[in-house]
């Protein structure tokens, strides 16, 4: 690891400048789960490590009936794990956290960290001049590309490694940002960026962004949730893939929906044409089994992932039909 | 005590070693089946455990020492280059920076038996050794290694095993890249023959992943000078064996080395060789005059220090329509990596039935990858998944219950050397195992569950060495105060040697177990004891201990008739109270008896006894599992584990379940998921940290029932006590792949059996 500054920031606007003067140079720092490990691989080598948590007011949980909930952008996984009115009217997010590293992590990792983590690509994290570390090729394409992308990859063929991020997707939740001096609020769906348009980030934060806050609207009474992520481990790994569905029914007849997944797209991916056509299919083997048909569709799945189809198939099958 | 020297003949971790060994001339009577032990054989906690849960045991890690300097290596980031030019001017004039070591100014020292030298100019693998930089401080010392600039010429390499064997792959060596230039060949009856009797005939080609050992300990060691004196505090299975490779690498005498080790964080096999880091430490400490640690990380002990080899392995076998083996055949290759070991894995065909006519081909195979070393059984894992897995096959094609099939080829007689066994209870651990598992209750016929989750029971045999054999030394300190030590130059991997070495003393003399010190771990102030690898440290071990404590008492007994003026033959021995059989009021202490000596203490040295001639010592076992297979996902989870093994005597219950609870769980790693992965493209490995290296964790760990079928050789030892450590891992993954195939009627041929190719199967089937 390189040696660094480490600055404490007492605002927003402090933390803001200086990721904005020396936007190469400086780091923002929060749980630290990953910037740590991205730091002492050498993967990354900021001057300036500039420590959020030393900002105050950014870790709170607040419900408020009929606007629904906001999270500030520290809060650890660990209390959205354990918050009553997230685990009354989100279970999703709290099983979301729930499945999220180990204990230890979750402890230290915040929402807003886990939203910006880096690619877990064991391109990306060994020796590789890869692509998205500034090199002229991505090995995983013809290489080891077993955790990799089967949908929307390309120069880059990454997954998204948030598991919040996929039922943040499902929940429709927006995100406050801090920069220049003031706020603006985006669409998680519009958050992420593909390698296509830029394939060394993962995100359209800008220089000097800092998120601050996820907003996520009321649910419907009706609305039920579920969230299944696969990994390979029981615990202390990343998704191979992930489902994340909200879905509004009446009897056993699906009115509106979200479906988002983890762990096929390099970012968390959510199909609108196939949401479109949630409504109306009925929770039940034969029309669940021709729906989740269309689910990645497109997929054009490398050497060794063809199996991340059929698998995302299956969980969201299984997870329509037990809702 | 008597003593004569003799040829010692037994396996260890790399098969047959035959040596000259000093034993006791009379055997000592082993204590048989009914003995009625107070201490041994119990479930006595560990004499360490209360250290090691509070923190304070040290482990050779944790060793610091004044004024102590920090190593670390620079790596080749390649798999295969000539070193055309190394510039260390720049991290020369770091503050901080002691000394940097590399082929320009370090004696030209061979390594691995003379194929390379312990800073070569040409690297043959991503992880050789470059450079060593010494420095004040762990972070001046990386800062530093980011400051040498390496000019490398690139040079063609090679990864694939396949692929390195063809004449015109890149070269690893220049002599070639297949060990010994041939393969290693066995062969007994006539092969085509019993092919062409068989009624039946089965072949089918299996395969192996590369596994690495990463124990919880670092590899690591702490050196010191003292004038010509050389202390090394090394995380070791094999304090002499790193003593002698030291010395004679640094041209001084062993006599000139200790080599100590306290504690220790696992080895596995991967610690059983000295490494070039203890002598790069020795090297430099001595040109700086100060202590130098040297720690690897988790990415160079994914790289650098071992692992266990990969294979392919084509099998093919002939029986009779009742199951009778009549031929065998097997043919593999394994990547060693770029210095030579070897891969061989056919010996679980060769010996673990009877089947006249076997011939066996094995290559080991050189790459640009980092070596391979012994590793829990080496062989004989990857051997036994793909046999017992055939068998499976073969059962199958008979339309035989695969225990049956086993049954029916048992042997009592070694194939190989035509020798009996001194003892084998695997029929044991079939019945005790099958009913623990509920195999004749539990197993549907393979592939007949339907639904998501299909369950499915599997077993498979075990065969290994491990008796162990002299020679072996105990050297016991009986103190004033009844106290005793003992002193053995062996070690604890963990596994418990310190509280079985206390328990036999304390059985012998009836000392309580509080009132007994060990010292193991010590090149100087021990006595020589074997390497601990091949399941031998208890076998070898424990019977020295016996002895040196049976001379003790017989010394006690000799003292106590002299004082209580009467013959040996009326002195009655009972917990450190010698009393006159026709006068028990007459009785007289160890103290007592120590201080009218003037000796202030009594010592005896033991040894191991010679082994049997004419017998074959082995341990035998069969492991159960059954798993549930989720079809929606490919997963596999193992729901349960029987293991019984013979393994003669178990000396403490609770250490015994720890090494085969352990063995277990590392079995099911391999079987399930660890497996180090290389980009082909650039030779580079891509698991080298523990979370893409995935080892299971208590999420994966079943419920496992340990069924003990043996109560003591009576043939092999004073004890009676063969090994454990390596029986425990080597059947898991054959008998969780045989029930994986009885659960979905799918059989995967290649390890690690993961969810995609499980799946993968399943949709195929389908």
């Amino acid at each position: 690891m390189k040696n660094f500054n480490y600055i404490q920031p007492k605002s927003l606007k402090e933390a803001s400048d200086i990721l904005k003067k020396k936007p190469h140079e400086a780091m923002l720092y929060a749980g630290g789960t990953d910037a740590l490990g991205l730091m002492k691989q050498d993967i990354i080598k900021p001057e300036e490590v500039v420590n959020l948590k030393s900002v105050p007011g950014l870790n709170y949980i607040s419900y408020t009936n009929g606007k629904g909930l906001r999270i500030g952008a520290l809060t650890e996984l660990a209390e959205i794990a354990e918050n009553p009115v997230i685990s009354e009217k989100y279970p999703i997010l709290r099983h979301a956290a729930l499945a999220v590293a180990s204990p230890q992590l979750r402890n230290l990792g915040t929402i807003a960290g886990n939203l910006c983590q880096r690619p877990r690509c064991w391109y990306y994290r060994e020796e590789f001049n890869c692509l998205r570390k500034g090199g002229d090729m991505c090995y995983a394409f013809d290489g080891q590309n077993k955790y990799h992308c089967v949908i929307g990859g390309g120069p880059c063929f990454i997954v998204h490694p948030s598991d919040l991020a996929v039922v943040l997707l499902a929940l429709d939740a927006k995100l406050t940002v801090f920069g220049d001096r003031k706020t603006r609020t985006v669409q998680l769906k519009d958050f992420f960026v593909s390698p296509g348009d830029d394939y060394q980030h993962e995100n359209n934060l800008k220089a000097g962004e800092i998120i601050t806050e996820i907003q996520i609207p009321e649910l419907p009474q009706d609305a039920k949730s579920a969230f299944v992520k696969f990994r390979e481990r029981g615990v202390w790994d990343f998704a191979v893939v992930s489902v994340g569905a909200v879905i509004r029914k009446e009897g056993s007849k699906v009115i509106s929906g979200k479906l988002a997944f983890g762990g096929v797209a390099p970012i968390p991916w959510m199909d609108e044409s196939l949401n479109a056509k949630l409504p109306g299919v009925a929770l039940s083997e034969e029309p669940v089994a021709q729906l989740v048909s269309e689910i990645l569709k497109k997929a054009e799945p490398l050497s060794k992932n063809a199996y991340k189809v059929p698998l995302v198939r299956n969980l969201t099958k299984r997870l329509l039909l037990e809702l | 005590m008597a003593r004569k020297i003799v040829k010692s003949r037994y396996y260890g971790d790399e098969g047959l070693i035959e040596t000259m060994a000093e034993v006791p001339v009379d055997k000592l009577k082993a204590w048989g089946p009914d003995a009625e032990l107070k201490v041994v054989g119990k479930p006595v906690s560990r004499l360490d455990g209360y250290e090691k849960v509070t923190g304070k045991a040290a482990f050779t890690f944790d060793v610091s020492l004044p004024r102590m300097t920090y190593a670390k290596i620079l790596r080749s980031m390649v798999p295969h280059a000539k070193i055309r030019s190394i510039d260390t001017s720049e991290a020369e004039d770091l503050p901080g920076v002691l000394k940097i070591l590399t082929h320009k100014n370090c004696p030209v020292i061979p390594w691995h038996w003379g194929t390379t030298v312990l800073f070569d100019t040409e690297v043959r693998y991503q992880g050789d050794e470059v450079a060593c930089v010494v420095a004040e401080s762990m972070q001046i010392a990386e800062d530093a290694l980011s400051l040498i600039k390496v000019d490398y010429e690139i040079l063609p390499f090679v990864s694939d095993p396949s692929e390195a064997m063809k004449a015109e792959a890149p070269k690893v060596h220049a002599w070639g890249n297949i060990i010994d230039g041939k393969p290693s060949l066995y062969s007994r009856g006539d092969v085509e023959k019993g092919f062409q009797d068989s009624d039946v005939i089965f072949e089918d080609t299996y395969s192996t992943q590369v596994v690495v050992h990463n124990p919880t300990e670092a590899h690591c060691s702490v050196v010191s000078w003292d004038g010509d004196k050389l202390t090394v505090w090394d995380s070791t299975q094999a304090l002499f064996g790193v003593r002698d490779a030291i010395a004679k690498s640094l041209s001084m005498p062993a006599s000139k080395v200790r080599v100590i080790k306290k504690f220790m964080g696992g080895g596995f096999g991967g610690k059983l060789e000295a490494g070039k880091y203890s002598v790069i430490a020795a090297l430099i400490s001595k040109e700086i005059g100060r202590p130098v640690r040297i720690a690897l990380d988790r990415k160079e002990m994914n790289l650098s220090v071992g692992n266990r080899p990969d294979s392919v392995q084509k099998l093919k076998a002939g029986a009779k329509k009742d199951g009778t083996l009549l031929a065998l055949s097997h043919y593999s290759f394994g990547n060693v990596g770029a210095y030579p070991n070897d891969a061989d894995c056919s010996w679980p065909l060769r010996t673990l039935y009877k089947c006249p006519n076997v011939r066996t081909e094995e290559y080991s195979v050189l790459t640009n990858l980092g070596r391979a070393r012994a590793y829990r059984a080496p062989g004989h894992v990857q051997g036994t998944f793909a046999f017992e897995s055939m068998m499976d096959d073969l059962a199958e094609k008979l339309g035989l219950d695969p225990l049956e099939l086993r049954r029916k080829n048992y042997t009592e007689i070694d194939p190989v050397s035509n020798r009996p066994y001194t003892s084998k209870l695997i029929l044991d651990a079939y019945q005790k195992g099958s009913e623990a598992i509920g195999w004749k209750e539990k197993r549907k016929p393979a592939g007949s569950e339907k639904g998501r989750f299909r369950r499915g029971i599997g077993m498979a045999s075990q065969i290994w060495w491990g008796g162990g054999g002299p020679p072996a030394y105990a050297t016991i300190k009986l103190n004033e105060d009844a106290s005793l030590h003992v002193m053995a130059g062996t070690q604890d991997l963990g596994t418990g040697t310190y509280t079985f070495l206390a328990q036999i003393a304390s059985e012998v003399l009836e000392l309580p177990i509080e009132k007994i010190q060990v010292t193991i771990g010590d090149t100087e102030t021990c006595p020589y004891c074997s390497l601990s690898g091949g399941s031998m440290t208890a076998p070898s071990v424990s019977p020295a201990v016996r002895d040196a404590s049976e001379q003790m008492k017989r010394k006690l007994i000799s003292a106590a008739g002299a004082i209580l003026e009467t013959s040996e033959s009326n002195v009655k021995y009972s917990a450190g109270k010698m009393s006159r059989l026709d006068d028990p009021a007459k009785i007289i202490s160890i103290s007592e008896v120590i201080e009218k000596l003037d000796e202030k203490m009594i010592v005896t040295t033991g040894a191991r006894e010679a082994n049997p001639e004419g017998y074959e010592i082995n341990t035998f076992g069969a492991q159960f599992a059954e798993v549930e297979v989720d079809t929606d996902t490919g997963k596999v989870r193992v729901i349960k584990v029987v293991a019984a093994h013979d393994i003669g005597r178990v000396l403490n219950q609770k250490t015994l379940f720890n090494q085969l609870h352990g063995g277990i769980i590392q079995g099911i790693g391999y079987a399930l998921m660890e497996e180090r992965v290389v980009d082909t493209y650039t030779g580079k490995v891509l698991t080298t940290n523990i979370h893409d290296y995935k080892i299971p964790t208590i999420m994966e760990t079943p419920q496992i029932e340990v069924i003990i079928v043996s109560s003591g050789d009576l043939l092999i030892s004073n004890t009676g006590v063969k090994g454990v450590g390596e029986p425990a891992i080597i059947p898991t993954a054959a008998a969780i792949a045989n029930a994986v195939y009885n659960a979905t009627g799918v059989r995967i041929k290649s390890l690690p059996i993961t969810a995609d190719k499980v799946l993968m199967a399943l949709s195929e089937k389908n």
